[in-house]
């Protein structure tokens, strides 16, 4: 990938995330996270140039929602496009709002990417996007049972419950420091024997207290080249890279054959070419789309590029936990808030945030100087961006 | 190249299939505001934009183009509006509000700037326009919906004129059928002042050619005059000319229908001529006759 020029994130806005946000319609929550990213990055919306807006396909019933959106998105009379992916969606209008800045064609995007899913029929929706004649039988939305079973058969059950349990009461401590995500139980450790049990199971070993919510919730975030944000006398958190690899089979379609990950094919080759040898020394944090607390723990592996039992270990030493030496998600992650067109966008969002030092109650206790995010859709589609403290030179 | 066979088709299946995708809406607080005043109060609300000045109806929390937040800056509008365009139904489809046809229009209430749809009742879709001075009707029950306000119709004081010159065509026909009693005799002796006993003193009629009380001839004729002023060409017309032959009495209790029919017009002038008849419950002709009438300027 050639990029023209730098671009940095300068703004990041989001709404609260909640399972309900009966008081404000789709235009008026998303108001929420252009208001906030617009005075963060101390600019008004008349130095937007361009709109990059995205949610999922159906899953609130409303066709073409960019148009309507507005009203609240500050669209009018601007360049606005609408781009849809999946889950990946949010994390795709972070690519395509960098890649139009990196291009030169604009010198400030606004990302924008939302959902109501309370208003909607998630699966549905999903169901939807199978082939009509051999594969709509299989669809089961987004919920799957099947990586739980390999982890079991891979570690052993006591041991992979356990792991999935305490990554999942990991991201409950984050979520609580994060005042806006949707799921914040206050657990504690002393319940992960209890709920990996008593949890309500949705698909065989995936139970319900694994599993991210359905979230209502819109991020934005503002992309500006090089001089637009030393004129605004910010200092971003700076695209390095990304890459997207979209997989075209369900899952596996060679049956039990071993697969290259999406997860992985992306980390390779993103890594080579940033000169990245050692991703948990050089990466300071991962803001990981983990849509279970199962996927999450086994992504580790693949997101990683390790090998055995590597993944499982970073959870069991806590070395993914907010103080740990590799912490993912002081955000709280997926499997607290979801609010689908969004998420992937929350991830850049968070990484960003602690790039620039403005987390908050979950900023992390120690510099970072580069941070990953990550989106995850369709069938097993991935997504990475690479974002930093320093202009890449 | 590919060739084009349509037995390809034949051997091609197509797959049907329906899924459900059922969803709810949040109308959030500036939306809701609005439902509860017109469910409560059966007001109208809108929000105004102190930058640009603009009045949205129906709300909504931001002006899209000064980007104000409007959430605060509520007026309440008049139930009455103009229609500022409009479309006529006509196909069906389960999820459609009323039964079609039906005119769906744009109506800008008095003291707003943006129209908003709604469905507009009591004039006819040949009749619609532009323009058309209209006024809330609400629901006598509430949905919480925008249906609080069951419709829209022409607002009061405004009358749907007949039918124009030009609308006007030879062979158009129109009718009022009444049954003439004593009291519409006796009536029409006050009104009239013509106390004849022929129509007042039974003894006195035995002895006419009818054998019986008749009643006035200008009673069964003047009810012509319902069916030119109200119905063809109908509200608006101006009567120049109506003569009238009387072939038959009228007694008591008998039921007549008065008719017009269109049978010439006078370009020149813009004048219409009807024929009229008057035909008793036998089907007997009463009476036949002509009119000259001046049709009223069209609507608008």
């Amino acid at each position: 990938m050639k990029r023209n020029r730098n671009v940095g994130i300068i703004g990041v806005g989001q709404s609260r995330y909640s399972s309900h946000r009966e008081e404000v319609n789709q235009p008026e929550m998303i108001h929420e996270a252009v208001v906030e990213a617009l005075a963060m990055a101390g600019m008004t919306m008349d130095e937007v140039d361009c709109i990059v807006h995205g949610n999922m396909e159906l899953f609130e019933m409303v066709h073409q929602p960019d148009l309507w959106h507005t009203i609240g998105t500050g669209a009018f009379g601007r360049e606005n496009i609408r781009i849809t992916t999946g889950g990946t969606t949010g994390a795709t209008i972070a690519c395509a709002a960098d890649n139009l800045v990196a291009s030169g064609l604009h010198d400030v995007v606004m990302a924008i990417g939302f959902e109501k899913l309370q208003e909607g029929h998630t699966t549905g929706g999903i169901t939807n996007m199978a082939d009509p004649l051999w594969a709509r039988q299989l669809q089961t939305g987004a919920l799957t049972g099947m990586t739980a079973a390999e982890m079991i058969e891979e570690f052993g059950e006591e041991r992979a419950k356990k792991a999935s349990m305490k990554y999942r009461i990991l991201m409950d401590e984050n979520c609580m420091r994060n005042q806006k995500a949707h799921r914040r139980l206050g657990l504690t450790m002393d319940q992960a024997d209890d709920l990996m049990v008593n949890s309500p199971a949705l698909v065989g070993e995936l139970r319900m207290i694994h599993m991210c919510s359905q979230s209502d919730g819109a991020c934005v975030v503002i992309f500006a080249s090089e001089e637009k944000a030393k004129q605004l006398g910010i200092a971003p958190a700076w695209v390095k890279d990304h890459i997207t690899a979209h997989r075209e089979e369900m899952f596996c379609i060679f049956g039990r054959e071993p697969y290259k990950t999406s997860m992985r094919y992306c980390a390779e080759k993103l890594f080579e070419r940033n000169n990245i040898k050692d991703p948990r020394k050089e990466i300071d944090v991962f803001e990981m789309y983990d849509p279970s607390s199962w996927w999450g723990t086994d992504w580790i592996r693949e997101f990683l590029l390790l090998e055995g039992d590597e993944h499982l270990k970073m959870v069991e030493n806590s070395d993914i936990a907010f103080d740990g030496s590799f912490p993912i998600n002081p955000s709280g992650g997926v499997i607290g808030s979801n609010p689908i067109g969004a998420t992937a966008l929350v991830r850049v969002a968070e990484a960003a945030l602690q790039v620039m030092g403005k987390a908050g109650e979950h900023q992390l206790p120690k510099p970072i100087n580069q941070a990953l995010a990550s989106g995850f859709g369709g069938t097993m589609w991935t997504v990475l961006m690479l974002l930093t403290k320093q202009p890449p030179v | 190249m590919t060739t084009y066979d349509k037995a390809d088709y034949k051997e091609s299946f197509v797959v049907k299939g329906k899924l459900a995708l059922p969803y709810q809406y949040f109308a959030g607080r500036t939306g809701s505001k609005f439902l509860i005043a017109l469910r409560d109060k059966k007001k109208i609300l809108g929000v105004r934009c102190n930058t640009c000045k603009k009045v949205f109806v129906p709300p909504r929390q931001t002006c899209e183009k000064c980007f104000e937040d409007l959430s605060e800056n509520w007026v309440e509008l008049s139930d009455k509006g103009v229609v500022t365009d409009f479309t006529v139904v006509r196909y069906a489809e389960p999820h459609q509000p009323v039964k079609p046809p039906y005119i769906l229009a744009m109506i800008k209430l008095d003291g707003a700037d943006t129209p908003f749809a709604h469905i507009v009742r009591g004039v006819a879709p040949s009749k619609m326009k532009e323009g058309l001075k209209v006024q809330a009707q609400f629901a006598k029950k509430t949905t919480s919906t925008i249906m609080d306000i069951e419709c829209f119709r022409p607002a009061s004081g405004q009358f749907e004129l007949g039918y124009s010159y030009d609308e006007l065509e030879i062979g158009m026909s129109a009718s009022f059928t009444k049954t003439i009693t004593e009291t519409d005799v006796y009536l029409f002796a006050g009104i009239s002042g013509d106390f004849n006993p022929m129509h007042l003193n039974e003894e006195f009629a035995k002895k006419t050619p009818f054998g019986t009380r008749i009643a006035h001839g200008a009673l069964p004729q003047s009810l012509i005059a319902s069916v030119l002023g109200m119905k063809l060409p109908g509200l608006g017309t101006v009567a120049l000319e109506i003569n009238t032959r009387f072939l038959g009495p009228t007694y008591f209790g008998d039921t007549v229908t008065a008719s017009a029919e269109v049978i010439e017009k006078l370009e020149k002038k813009r004048w219409v001529r009807l024929e009229l008849r008057w035909i008793n419950q036998h089907g007997k002709l009463i009476g036949i006759g002509d009119a000259l009438v001046i049709p009223p300027a069209p609507a608008g």
